[in-house]
């Protein structure tokens, strides 16, 4: 029982990180209808940045997502602009295999310059625990879950109170109508991009303390984000973090009590049963 | 006049049943003959090597055609036919000392049976959800391959030992020492899988699976079987991407899950297509007359020593070091650019940007249309 209880709280943990980087690609998907494979190297780059503001400058890596998240929504809106815009009205094959040319550029640059060698970012509270309620509960994991529930409760405000956030929303229900209203579908498009990078480098930063840093680090994430949004339902913000909880329980459940190799295996079945018996996802309907 | 002229001496030589120019056969023909002829003239064992790697580029390129040119279907879990097909004859020949050319058989059961698996969980699936789902499941079988420690030997990989030499008839016919009988497995294996896509595309089936791409419900509506068209699509593919892993894992002599089960190699599959040119006969092998010069070039430093050479960086300072220790590291990295270059400058390929370049160069010189669209007639 306690084995049980103290599993499922390091997977609701690890499953806050997880909703953070499905929310990003479920808010590009919603807008752009682009599905980005290159995720997981962006919270690849979310964490090397991390690394090197950490070894260089001695930042707190959960004190230095004040300059990645800004960062990173920079780079994002960059990307938006320079590649991904001229293919917002392509096949959604050119879509998909334009982003997977992304991530390798990605991840073969921060190869090339820092080479594959793991890094790792060692904090005093690395390895510390807490106390809740009688099971030990990993400090950075903690800490990590607090920043993220307050990223996501500040993201939900954005996009349901403020007037560009029901812009954004407004363009994922329908771009054409949108347009119609006098929205600029093509400034929120950066928006959305913008804002899904900053996401996903702030799962990198949070992950960082107690993942190994690599170049190859992204594919699994971009896997799992899927993974979450499918689950979640695409374009659904409550279904990703929904989507990101289940599958850090799953992982965690399946990494006890089978075997920690074979738990992205259970993720993956999970996602085949979900994708054949409920393709809209858990909350495919509705929309944001 | 020259339009008219054209039409006239291709009409008498025009091989009209099969729709085949006689001008490109030909080319084709003395294409072939020349690279049968090869290993005789050439010496060099690391030129037979690159081209033995050309031969697999295209033939995995060609392999995944079928599916994903022909019928539309962007499999992105390929690389779960090629590790199976590498899995099941090394395991044989290593374990059960069972020949390689009985264990292609068994390697081609094993595909076939996993591709009849993934096709009727994933051909329900559409567009987006098919390319996740398909790697979803390769990234199963990846993972069971390297956690199944007691079958495949995890991790580690499987090292080959030795090939027992092939003989027919009490002769003979190689004892696998040299590149050169790999060099002409791997031109058969090419010319094989181009063969099968230049069947496909001109039967049927090929229509079939061609009139699934450009519109899967007009298709059904007319009365096409959609998921068992695409599963017999799927399978044919499947079968020819085993064969290829069969014979990586021969020709390398070790496998691991990370070499012949990994994303990358199923992406680099889609990308041998999407950088020649997709849903056509030559566009895979265009891909790997790109990419196997280009990444092989980087492996072996030639573009270190290249900007050495003209000056760019020296040799000798900070740069030049780290470039020359990098970027042999890095030949994946051509892969990413290029399929970014391809999509955003040339969606149709190489193959289709040099076409779209002669027709623009052609229309001036003959006012009326060339009727000499290859393959077309016949067809209505």
């Amino acid at each position: 029982m306690r084995v049980l209880l103290q599993s499922t709280a390091s997977g609701i943990l690890i499953g806050g990180v997880y909703a953070l980087v499905g929310i990003g690609l479920t808010i590009i998907y919603g807008v752009m209808r682009v599905i980005n494979f290159a995720h997981g190297e962006l919270l690849m780059i979310g964490m090397y940045l991390t690394w090197i503001i950490f070894t260089s400058f001695g930042v707190d890596p959960f004190l230095s997502i004040a300059i990645t998240i800004p960062a990173m929504f920079l780079f994002g809106a960059f990307l938006q602009r320079v590649l991904i815009n001229r293919v917002l009205n392509a096949l959604p094959q050119n879509q998909i295999l334009l982003t997977i040319g992304l991530g390798l550029v990605l991840s073969n640059v921060v190869m090339l310059i820092y080479t594959s060698d793991y890094k790792i970012i060692t904090t005093r509270y690395s390895s510390s625990t807490i106390n809740l309620a009688g099971l030990p509960i990993s400090t950075p994991l903690a800490i990590s879950l607090l920043i993220t529930t307050v990223i996501t409760a500040i993201l939900y405000f954005f996009l349901l109170k403020t007037d560009t956030g029901q812009a954004i929303r407004a363009t994922a229900q329908d771009r054409d109508a949108a347009q119609l209203m006098g929205i600029n579908v093509k400034r929120m498009s950066v928006l959305a991009f913008g804002i899904g990078t900053a996401l996903a480098g702030t799962a990198g930063a949070l992950v960082s303390p107690t993942y190994y840093i690599f170049p190859q680090v992204g594919g699994a994430f971009t896997l799992k984000a899927f993974v979450i949004v499918v689950l979640g339902g695409m374009g659904s913000v409550i279904g990703a973090t929904l989507g990101g909880i289940i599958i850090g329980v799953t992982e965690s459940l399946a990494a006890v009590y089978v075997s920690s190799g074979m738990k992205e295996v259970f993720v993956y079945v999970l996602f085949l049963l979900v994708l054949l018996f409920k393709p809209a996802g858990l909350l495919g309907r509705s929309r944001m | 006049m020259r339009g008219a002229r054209q039409v006239k001496t291709f009409g008498r030589i025009h091989l009209t049943a099969s729709g085949f120019a006689a001008l490109p056969l030909l080319i084709v023909a003395a294409v072939v003959a020349a690279l049968f002829v090869f290993p005789w003239l050439v010496a060099s064992p690391y030129l037979l090597h690159l081209m033995i790697l050309l031969f697999l580029s295209v033939a995995m390129g060609e392999s995944w055609n079928v599916i994903g040119g022909y019928c539309g279907q962007y499999s992105v879990g390929h690389a779960a036919y090629f590790g199976v097909g590498a899995y099941a004859a090394l395991m044989l020949l290593q374990y059960k000392h069972i020949a390689p050319w009985w264990g292609v058989w068994v390697a081609i059961a094993a595909a076939l049976i996993i591709s009849l698996l993934i096709g009727t969980i994933c051909f329900r699936l559409r567009g987006p959800y098919f390319v996740l789902a398909s790697i979803a499941v390769a990234e199963i079988i990846r993972l069971v391959v390297l956690n199944w420690k007691q079958l495949t030997n995890g991790a580690e990989g499987i090292l080959l030992v030795d090939i027992p030499p092939l003989m027919l008839g009490g002769r003979l016919v190689t004892d696998w020492l040299s590149k050169t009988p790999f060099y002409y497995l791997g031109l058969i294996l090419a010319l094989a899988t181009l063969l099968v896509n230049y069947l496909v595309q001109h039967s049927k089936l090929g229509y079939y699976l061609q009139a699934i791409r450009e519109d899967q419900d007009a298709a059904h509506s007319l009365g096409i079987n959609l998921s068992f068209y695409k599963n017999v699509a799927l399978a044919i593919s499947a079968l020819l991407t085993a064969l290829s892993g069969v014979f990586y894992g021969l020709y390398i002599g070790f496998i691991d899950p990370a070499s012949v089960l990994g994303v990358d190699l199923s992406v680099q599959m889609v990308l041998i297509c999407i950088i020649g040119g997709i849903g056509t006969n030559f566009g895979p092998v265009v891909g790997a007359l790109v990419l196997v010069p280009l990444s092989e070039a980087l492996r072996a430093n030639l573009l270190s020593k290249f900007l050495f050479s003209i000056g760019v960086v020296q040799e000798t300072s900070r740069v030049g070091g780290f470039l020359k220790e990098n970027l042999a590291h890095a030949h994946v990295l051509i892969y990413g650019i290029l399929v970014v270059v391809v999509i955003l400058f040339m969606p149709d390929g190489v193959l289709g940007f040099g076409k779209k370049l002669i027709a623009r160069r052609a229309r001036p010189l003959s006012a009326t249309p060339t009727p000499l669209v290859g393959g077309l007639d016949g067809s209505t």
